[in-house]
């Protein structure tokens, strides 16, 4: 085996893995802002709206990310009537079922951090004066982020492996090519490379996380 | 003239009643020691003066206004604008862990801006100063003794510039060798005539500091007097029993 079989199958699985980044990003930036959404709707005073977000945590969680991702790439399609109008982009559909399912994985993060929030810090915030949308802001939020990082961590390292479940509504990935290239070449080499690259991407998260929690120790 | 005005206030959580028919009256500049038995609702009094807890019924004026009249509370704007005339130290301090010391004094008058950046600067300065803290300004909470902390969050209160100091047994928390220090903060505050409700177990404090000393025990005042006639003739059976116990 030479470095330029090496070369020549790593080029396509880094091309793949640009989805794979992609998918990865997408669903982080939207799934954590509407995770903590989900947070305060749990916390809700308003009996529905926590049924409602207790319900959705409970059928996302309690269901297969793969199942959802079918769901929405071939199963909304077929729908009578009104399946032709749900017709999404397979990668767009898989996108979105990532998000919808992480979705529910971070709202649960955010309410543990919220829980481990002791009760004398909204008073002491209520004694010196500050308003609700303050003692939020500037009290709560940053600790419950911090108290948080590591499972957000945690989290964010398995989407990068479930990135591959792309592979089952076909949208060409890192694991796409690397199984390409075994089944056309006859060796077990690309999936090592794709190990590699994984385990690549998923240092990088770790370095950055650990970073991001040494810098907010706040000692 | 009274500054706080209590009047038959009650306070129940579910079917047990914590405040029966409790009245209090603090004058200006008076320091009271509040002390008795855990469970006594010692604490939940002061807690109420805070609006940390609800009254069911009794009244709360400071100064003119009421904090509640009669289980009645006004509009959240005016109950916060009476509120914070008060400033409040807990027993286990509750420093917000994410900001430093500093950040942990200027934070509240910054975000109410009721004064200039620099204004709130020179007084954060002045008040780690007075307790004895400037050294540690860029220290995090989690690197300060308890005895610090809680100097600390003394200093945090009277950022707000209050008129009243309600202390939640601001001592209960910390190892004995460290209560001095917290101490003496308060023993500084009640020499310029701060006025301070302390609810406590510290009967050294009680005895040399307060002006007046307030036995509770099951929900109600059993009994006040000078520090001099609560400590050395008690005349209720059940502050006599207390004092034997603590003393």
């Amino acid at each position: 085996m030479s470095l330029d079989y090496l070369w020549q199958i790593t080029g396509p699985m880094l091309e793949g893995a640009k989805t794979t980044v992609l998918l990865f990003f997408l669903a982080i930036i939207t799934s954590i802002p509407l995770g903590f959404v989900f947070t305060l709707m749990v916390r809700s005073h308003v009996k529905p709206i926590a049924w409602f977000a207790n319900g959705y945590i409970y059928v996302l969680r309690g269901t297969p990310l793969l199942l959802q991702m079918l769901f929405i790439c071939f199963g909304l399609p077929v729908i009578p009537v009104i399946g032709e109008y749900l017709v999404m982009d397979r990668f767009a559909a898989a996108a979105l079922a990532f998000t919808l399912n992480y979705a529910a994985y971070f709202a649960e993060i955010f309410r543990g951090g919220l829980l481990a929030i002791d009760k004398g810090q909204y008073e002491a915030a209520q004694v010196l004066g500050l308003g609700r949308w303050h003692t939020m802001t500037r009290i709560v939020l940053p600790q419950m982020f911090r108290i948080a990082l590591p499972a957000v961590s945690n989290e964010s390292i398995t989407l990068v492996k479930d990135t591959a479940l792309l592979y089952a509504v076909a949208v060409p990935e890192l694991l796409h090519f690397a199984q390409t290239a075994v089944n056309r070449d006859f060796t077990i080499v690309p999936f090592i490379v794709a190990g590699v690259i994984y385990l690549f991407m998923t240092l990088l998260l770790t370095l950055l996380f650990k970073a991001l929690e040494r810098k907010f120790k706040f000692e | 003239m009274a500054i706080i005005e209590i009047t038959n206030l009650k306070k129940s959580f579910g079917d047990t009643e914590v405040l029966k028919n409790v009245s209090l009256s603090v004058e200006q500049s008076e320091v009271v020691a509040v002390i008795g038995p855990s469970g006594s609702g010692k604490s939940t009094m002061l807690r109420s003066m805070a609006y940390l807890e609800e009254a069911n019924g009794g009244s709360i004026q400071i100064g003119e206004e009421y904090l509640v009249k009669d289980g009645k509370y006004p509009a959240s704007a005016k109950i916060k604008q009476i509120t914070s005339r008060m400033g409040m130290v807990f027993q286990h301090f509750n420093l917000f862990p994410h900001l430093s010391v500093r950040d942990n004094l200027e934070l509240a008058p910054k975000l109410l801006k009721q004064f200039s950046s620099a204004e709130i600067r020179s007084k954060s300065s002045d008040l780690l100063n007075k307790v004895g803290l400037l050294d540690k300004a860029d220290a995090y909470p989690s690197n300060l003794s308890g005895g610090q902390k809680q100097r600390v969050a003394i200093a945090r209160a009277l950022m707000m510039s209050p008129e009243i100091l309600l202390f939640d047994e601001p001592t209960s928390a910390l190892d004995p060798e460290l209560t001095g220090e917290v101490l003496q903060v308060m023993r500084q505050l009640a020499e310029e005539q701060m006025t301070m409700v302390v609810v406590t177990h510290e009967m050294g404090f009680a005895k040399e500091v307060a002006d007046r000393v307030m036995f509770m025990a099951d929900g109600e005042f059993i009994e006040s007097g000078s520090p001099e006639q609560m400590f050395g003739n008690p005349r209720h059976e059940r502050t006599k029993a207390f004092l034997n116990r603590v003393l």
